[in-house]
């Protein structure tokens, strides 16, 4: 599954951005050149040998404190994205089996997390029970879940219509068999995609609610909170906002690359679409053949 | 609230038995929304019953003795089991009573008329945005399919939607307001006070909320668009002479439409709820900040009345999306 990743051009760059990204979770508190909490030079300089991005309002490095907040703003957007699957598609796999209450049930559950207003309702839950880390990723989690639900649930029931499985049931296959032998082979694809998205959603939300400090509390460095403190003082250093915006902007894009990747390697074009690249790399004969393959990459 | 849309059915409008089917229509419109909303009303119920959050805290402070914590929550109705203190907020939510605030014992709903406004601005300006700007580039990018604006539109909407929204604020302010000061980059000025401040204070902030609604909007409107056009009645059209305008407006649109009008349905949500950081980034005390602010001072009923507001609000939104869907495709009153 790596291996035919890697064959893709989206797949490469989706890698190793986010190889870069593990570096900088895992290292980038060691990384950094000062203590990120503390002031070391004065207010708002712009940058310079001493102080790559310069300072903030507190005189506080702006490299150390994006560098240390690293680990926080990308493993809670992996976090949120874990639960949102534990919350979302377990139950979405069950909905088809657990009888019609279970089911109806869980069906409006859903319909109703999708209708309310995200964000606020986010920050809300997050403030009320505590305003702590865990309150943040746990109430993110449970708002993302219907994601999980509905593509695990698809998939499901795409299954469970299919006469393999009808044959396996009249058989004499149990429910037990029937899911761990062909369900989770049809509904692991589409939920690794939705999961490489979530993530990328997740850290968009995750740097939202730093930004408001909301889960966080203000010394604490993370992307977002560095970017809220360059905000307020941007007359002063305009261009401040420029790397904590292309540091989330590059790990939104590396989840979004990797989704499309792994959406290529495993759905039925993305077979064709290898089968070409390595037919045209083999031999310049086959050209002629694929060329006439449908559902090529135009929509 | 695709399942939903999916299952609400057939428009009001035919002759015979019209009042019938308008009855079972809407019956059946009520009865996908009614549990929806009941539900949503009572996670937002339990969000402050599950936070143990009391007003004894707010008003007596930390060290209150338990005496008096117990007579302020029986003073403000919080010894009840919590489902009678659901149905008793319920109801007088229903009728327009959101409560008294804890922090400031002043009614909420006073709270919160001033700054709806300029939430309900922004969101309102940001939807028309994205409605206008979004099928029309959706329709342009169908109609000159494979040209340089078709690929620039979907360059466009794959960028904005790797793009937080607040991402777009913060450029925004950076470029047109620091930069080049054409627009204030902060601050809200009323309505009644002339159209161009209020809409120049707006402005910005619709934009960057706006812009993911434009790219979904543009992106399935071009999908629809280009699906539709290859159908044979397109064509029957076509060949029977119909003017390119007819053709358009009443077979390609009419049809092509639907992904598009439902994402809206899924998108108001988001307008409403990206509101919080808009606000934040472009210094509106709207009520998304105000919930936000609220909720870490621990005032229930304030945080409760903005979710449960913004649920109403997004409930018949959704049942307007459903109905409009309903007319422009009859074939749906058939089940199909």
């Amino acid at each position: 599954m790596l291996r035919n990743i890697l064959r893709l051009r989206t797949g490469r760059w989706a890698v190793g951005l986010l190889a870069f990204l593990l570096l900088l979770g895992l290292f980038g508190g060691t990384l950094a050149p000062y203590e990120p909490n503390q002031t070391v030079g004065d207010s708002l300089l712009g940058p310079s040998a001493e102080h790559w991005l310069g300072t903030d309002y507190l005189g506080r490095d702006v490299l150390s404190r994006i560098l240390a907040g690293s680990a926080l703003s990308l493993s809670g957007a992996l976090f949120v994205a874990l639960l949102a699957f534990l919350f979302g598609a377990i139950p979405g796999v069950l909905s088809v089996y657990l009888g019609r209450t279970f089911e109806w049930v869980s069906l409006r559950v859903t319909d109703t997390l999708i209708a309310l207003p995200f964000l606020v309702f986010a920050v809300a839950m997050t403030a009320l029970l505590g305003n702590g880390v865990v309150q943040a990723l746990f109430a993110v989690g449970i708002l993302l879940a219907p994601v999980f639900y509905r593509v695990a649930r698809t998939a499901t029931l795409g299954v469970e219509g299919s006469q393999y499985v009808e044959a396996a049931v009249l058989a004499g296959a149990s429910t037990r068999w029937v899911v761990s032998k062909h369900v989770l082979v049809k509904v692991l694809p589409p939920l690794a995609i939705a999961f490489a998205t979530t993530v990328g959603t997740g850290l968009a939300v995750i740097a939202s609610l730093t930004f408001l400090s909301i889960g966080v509390s203000p010394p604490t460095a993370t992307w977002g909170g560095v970017l809220a403190t360059d905000l307020q003082f941007i007359a002063v250093r305009p261009s401040a906002p420029f790397v904590p915006v292309a540091l989330i902007l590059i790990s939104v894009l590396a989840c979004n690359l990797l989704a499309d990747a792994v959406r290529d390697v495993t759905g039925e074009s993305g077979r064709q679409l290898l089968a070409r690249k390595a037919a045209s790399s083999s031999r310049r004969r086959a050209r002629t053949a694929t060329a006439n393959i449908p559902g090529g990459t135009h929509v | 609230m695709t399942a939903v849309a999916q299952e609400v059915v057939s428009p009001p409008g035919l002759p015979r038995g019209r009042l019938r089917r308008f009855v079972g229509w809407l019956g059946r419109l009520l009865a996908a929304f009614i549990p929806v909303f009941l539900l949503a009303s009572l996670f937002t119920f339990l969000l402050g019953t599950v936070s143990g959050r009391s007003p004894a805290v707010i008003q007596l402070g930390e060290n209150a003795t338990p005496e008096a914590v117990a007579a302020m929550n029986a003073e403000w109705g919080l010894d009840r089991p919590w489902i009678v203190q659901y149905f008793d907020w319920l109801g007088s939510v229903l009728t327009g009573d959101f409560g008294i605030s804890w922090a400031t014992n002043v009614p909420v709903g006073e709270l919160l008329a001033g700054r709806a406004a300029i939430s309900l601005s922004i969101a309102g300006v940001a939807l028309l945005i994205g409605v206008l700007l979004g099928s029309l580039l959706g329709a342009l990018a169908a109609q000159y399919h494979g040209s340089w604006f078709d690929r620039g539109v979907t360059v466009f909407t794959s960028v904005i939607s790797v793009m937080p929204p607040f991402i777009v604020g913060i450029a925004l302010i950076a470029i047109v307001a620091v930069r080049f000061e054409w627009l204030p980059a902060a601050g809200y000025i009323p309505f009644e006070q002339g159209f161009w401040p209020w809409l120049s204070h707006i402005i910005l902030p619709a934009i960057a909320l706006s812009l993911d609604t434009v790219a979904d909007m543009a992106r399935l409107l071009r999908a629809g668009l280009l699906n539709t056009s290859k159908e044979n009645y397109v064509t029957g059209a076509v060949v029977r002479g119909l003017s390119p305008r007819r053709v358009f407006f009443v077979h390609t649109l009419r049809n092509g439409v639907g992904p598009a009008i439902a994402v809206l349905g899924l998108k108001f949500p988001n307008l409403l709820g990206g509101a919080v950081v808009t606000e934040s980034i472009f210094q509106l005390a709207g009520y998304g900040l105000f919930s936000a602010q609220s909720a870490v001072k621990g005032d229930v009923p304030a945080v409760q009345a903005v979710l449960v507001v913004a649920v109403i609000l997004v409930v018949v939104f959704n049942m307007a999306v459903n109905s409009v869907l309903a007319v422009l495709n009859p074939a749906s009153k058939r089940g199909v």
